[in-house]
């Protein structure tokens, strides 16, 4: 963004100086000695693992906390001019937009025009400025068809553009976001941020964004501020930011940059177009321009690896003995529909789905939100019922849904999980040391694992597990080190037998775990094949690096590095 | 799974009227089953009710108050025969209940019962389409300036009530995919469960509601004005449409009901006795208020718009038109006429 954009020298969007914060009743502070100023117009991207700092620093920004929270707060936090500590977030809200990683909680009235209208009635403007505000507003973030819809038949990704209609709808100078793509799928997503860059670019907003994949939105930031244990750790342009983190905090690197990393390149790339203009620039592909994707391979000499991804895999964690094509069925779907009732009608929400996943084997459920996903996996549990076609899971069938807490009804670990059946599942999930425990005092990756060792309960003989092992979007707001547990996890399980199915929007999450990616769209079965071949063969769901690269087969940045490096031998 | 009573915004008169005007007409209907007796009288009410309900698209919101409302009034028929002994017309002598003491089931507390089960089916369609017609968010907005916190809280239930709901299914289906080694649920650890959900997510709510303006002090406008604009939708102009061009259809047809209703009272149009033995006429009154009524129920009616048909050629009035000008279609036509002995002259169209 331009300089002229960000305006420099005017009084900043956001100020915070030494701020520190703890939360009531909490053993050490949330944040802690944090300074930082965001200029007018300035697009800053908020990266850090869990836990970091990063939704309390937001929160201080709009005034939930202290006013909210309570706790004890210490420094300055001044939001165009106005004092946040002093004034409460209802005074705030006029000069700062706030919108959550959920966006369910953030909607508050029955139809979606009355809830972007709500922040405008609140401060008690005329009717006539509320109508027009309403309609700009909406204008603006393409949801004009939305407005005389109820907010309880909306999608995720509409909801979460309503939710940031009515944040945005008192012109704030500043908007605020917590993660609000981790419940998108990578369309959803990709859009919301482009959007938010567009009206970053067309109204001079200041955005100050929340995020762990940063490889969506790092190409769209001026500056990132990255936070560990609640204190700043690094602040600047994107690509200082990613030698930074290259050297200091490798969970925070994309995938690009990894790949860069790897392949020894300079200096490593903040997006998709970055990489591939430094690529062309450095003419490691200008003489395979006008070639297609299998002519390219042949020519990088990485044809016979496009069918073996996981000798290139380091994460691929399991032989593939237990895969084998005469491996027991784990889960057999033939000319499955599924009927549900969307409003008042009726709708096919899986159309003739044939699905064979065996025993060990590792596969990712893809697909827009509202693609069948979920649906299928429920039929697959016997939740749902199918109203044609045959749905069996011969080995039985453990499902973790959406949300792990569901599961956990009890104070006490050992109680969800009595006598040995429940000891074994403890062990399965690694966490026979924490009966005694309160679920509530475990992590999030923990509480995933315990809900997933409910599930498993009693379905083990001996060691052995379940035929088939489904969870459904377990990476929603997690870091890169919590997923690289999951990773392991999923390839614990697989290893000792069991398929394991994730249904997923996360494609990079994905190509680590997954030996086979089925996609699903609108109801059925688009595509289906080895993940390095599917998550290479698109735009939306592709990794980063198959975007960058464009060669078939190839997902990963060891991959790319393994193909980039081959190619400059070759060229050699 | 949405309620079939859920509000879902639809193109039509109903949907667009003010809230007064919407609840002026439906409470009229809602009002007659509770003036009348007269069984033609309710079920014309009834009828109305559900064609309003109907041509307003709310189909399966009248559906289901049709069979919840005969779920109501089955039972309510059947202790009305139990505790009611009067009525000459005795079709079972039960013989002595505890508590109930001598139990005569007469045809006259039946048809009774009946009619009081009538009154509770008209009443639940009017309802139903009340709930699934009218935006609630508009009907609470307009009694805003007289309770506004009470009204935001009453908002807020309306949007929790169903996501507790759908909570409550996602906790279920959770307890049934527990594997049979792990404890079982139970329904008190669910219900503890689903309240904590509950407190956790107003709490969200609630900080959204913060981050809204709630904690700013009262708007500024006059309450007058403002529930003026609210309720008898004056002065708001789209997107949120307080002001229709039906809203005096519907208060004009509700104050014909009412009239209709007390004038036919009056007159004797509501001419039924159930005791001592059942007493029902069809009069001229009685004919007139229930056709009354059902017309009523046309209200909700649009007439599709009239597409005006595009000027053609042939309808252009006559223009003087200069040596060159082209030969017009009518012209053309006439001259190709058998037998007409004309032809456009060669040339003139310059083609």
């Amino acid at each position: 963004m331009s300089e002229l954009a960000i305006r420099r020298g005017a009084a900043p969007a956001l100020a915070v100086e030494g701020l520190a914060y703890t939360y009531p009743r909490a053993p050490r502070a949330a944040l802690a000695d944090v300074s930082l100023e965001i200029a007018p117009g300035e697009f800053v991207l908020l990266a850090g693992r869990s836990a970091s700092g990063k939704s309390t620093l937001l929160k201080a920004a709009c005034g939930l906390v202290p006013h909210f929270h309570g706790g004890e707060i210490e420094g300055n936090v001044t939001v165009a001019s106005l004092d946040a500590i002093e004034s409460g977030p209802g005074e705030l809200a006029a000069v700062v937009g706030y919108v959550a990683q959920d966006p369910e909680t953030q909607v508050v009235s029955t139809t979606v025009a009355a809830e972007i209208e709500l922040p405008l009635e609140m401060r008690g403007d005329a009717p006539a400025s509320r109508a027009r505000a309403v309609e700009e507003v909406a204008l603006a973030l393409a949801i004009p068809h939305l407005l005389d819809r109820t907010v309880d038949t909306l999608s995720g990704g509409e909801l979460q553009r309503v939710a940031l209609a009515a944040a945005l709808v008192t012109r704030p100078s500043l908007v605020l976001l917590d993660e609000p793509t981790s419940q998108l799928d990578p369309v959803a997503g990709d859009e919301l941020i482009w959007l938010l860059r567009r009206l970053n670019e067309e109204w001079g907003v200041a955005v100050l964004l929340a995020e762990h994949r940063l490889e969506r939105c790092l190409a769209a930031a001026d500056r990132v501020i990255a936070m560990d244990s609640g204190r700043i750790t690094f602040d600047g342009a994107p690509a200082e930011f990613l030698a930074w983190s290259h050297a200091s905090d490798p969970a925070l690197t994309t995938p690009a940059a990894r790949l860069f990393s790897l392949a020894g390149i300079a200096p490593l790339p903040v997006g998709v177009r970055a990489a591939r203009q430094s690529l062309a620039t450095q003419g490691r592909r200008s003489d395979t321009g006008d070639l297609t994707p299998s002519e390219r391979l042949v020519l990088l000499g990485h044809e016979g690896k496009r069918r073996q991804p996981a000798a290139l895999h380091p994460s691929k964690l399991r032989e593939e003995g237990v895969r084998s094509p005469a491996a027991a069925p784990a889960l057999e779907a033939r000319g499955m529909w599924v009927e549900l009732l969307r409003g008042e009608k009726p709708r096919d929400v899986l159309r003739g789905v044939d699905l064979r996943i065996k025993r060990g084997e590792r596969v990712a459920l893809m697909g827009r939100n509202g693609a069948g996903k979920s649906t299928l996996l429920k039929t697959a549990a016997g939740l749902v019922e199918a109203v044609r076609g045959k749905i069996e899971t011969p080995g039985g069938i453990a499902l973790l849904t959406q949300n792990p807490s569901d599961y956990l009804v009890r104070e006490r670990v050992g109680d969800e999980l009595p006598g040995e059946a429940g000891l074994a599942a403890l062990r399965v999930v690694g966490l026979e040391h924490a009966v005694d425990a309160d679920p509530r005092d475990l992590s999030g990756g923990e509480r995933q694992r315990l809900a997933l060792a409910i599930a498993l309960a009693g379905q083990m003989e001996g060691e052995g597990l379940p035929g088939l092992v489904a969870l459904d979007e377990p990476t929603r707001g997690m870091d890169r080190t919590r997923k690289d547990d999951l990773v392991a996890l999923i390839g614990d399980l697989a290893g000792r037998g069991a398929g394991v199915v994730v249904a997923t929007h996360d494609v990079e999450f994905a190509s680590e775990f997954a030996e086979r990616v089925v996609l699903l769209g609108d109801g059925v079965v688009i595509a289906d094949g080895p993940a390095a071949d599917v998550l290479s063969g698109g735009w939306y769901f592709a990794t980063e690096v198959a975007r960058v690269l464009d060669l078939p087969g190839v997902i990963t940045p060891e991959q790319g590095a393994a193909a980039l490096l081959g190619e400059g031998e070759g060229a050699g | 799974m949405r309620s079939p009573f859920a509000y879902t915004p639809r193109p039509g008169p109903l949907q667009a009227a003010s809230p007064g005007a919407a609840v002026a007409y439906l409470g009229a209907l809602a009002a007659v089953a509770f003036l009348y007796s007269s069984p033609l009288v309710l079920v014309a009410a009834g009828v109305a009710a559900a064609l309003a309900g109907r041509l307003a698209g709310a189909r399966s919101a009248v559906r289901s108050a049709i069979r919840l409302g005969l779920a109501i009034a089955v039972p309510i028929v059947l202790v009305n025969a139990l505790v009611v002994n009067r009525g000459e017309t005795v079709l079972a002598r039960l013989g002595d209940w505890p508590l109930l003491g001598q139990v005569d089931v007469t045809a006259e507390a039946l048809v009774d019962g009946a009619v009081f089960g009538l009154r509770a089916v008209v009443v639940m369609i009017a309802f139903a389409v009340y709930s699934a017609c009218v935006d609630p968010d508009r009907v609470l907005r307009a009694l805003w300036p007289l309770a506004g916190r009470s009204a935001l809280t009453a908002t807020l239930v309306s949007r929790l009530v169903p996501v507790a709901a759908a909570d409550a299914a996602r906790l279920r289906d959770a307890a049934r995919l527990r594997g049979p080694g792990a404890a079982e649920a139970g329904r008190a650890p669910l219900a503890r469960r689903l309240l904590a959900g509950s407190l956790d997510r107003a709490v969200d709510v609630a900080a959204t509601l913060e981050l809204r303006g709630y904690s700013l002090e009262s708007p500024r406008q006059p309450r007058r004005r403002r529930m003026a604009e609210g309720l008898w939708g004056r002065g708001d102009p789209k997107p949120f449409r307080r002001a229709s061009r039906f809203d005096p259809r519907f208060y004009a047809v509700a104050a014909l009901i009412l009239c209709v209703a007390i004038a036919g009272k009056l007159l004797g149009a509501d001419d039924f006795h159930a005791y001592p033995t059942i007493q029902l006429s069809f009069g001229p009154a009685t004919v007139a208020v229930s056709a009354v009524l059902v017309l009523s129920g046309l209200v909700p009616w649009r007439r599709a718009p009239k597409r005006v048909p595009a000027p053609t050629p042939r309808s252009r009035p006559d223009v003087p038109r200069g040596p060159g000008a082209a030969p017009r279609p009518q012209d053309l036509d006439a001259a190709l006429q058998p037998g007409s002995g004309t032809h456009p002259p060669l040339g003139a169209s310059g083609v």
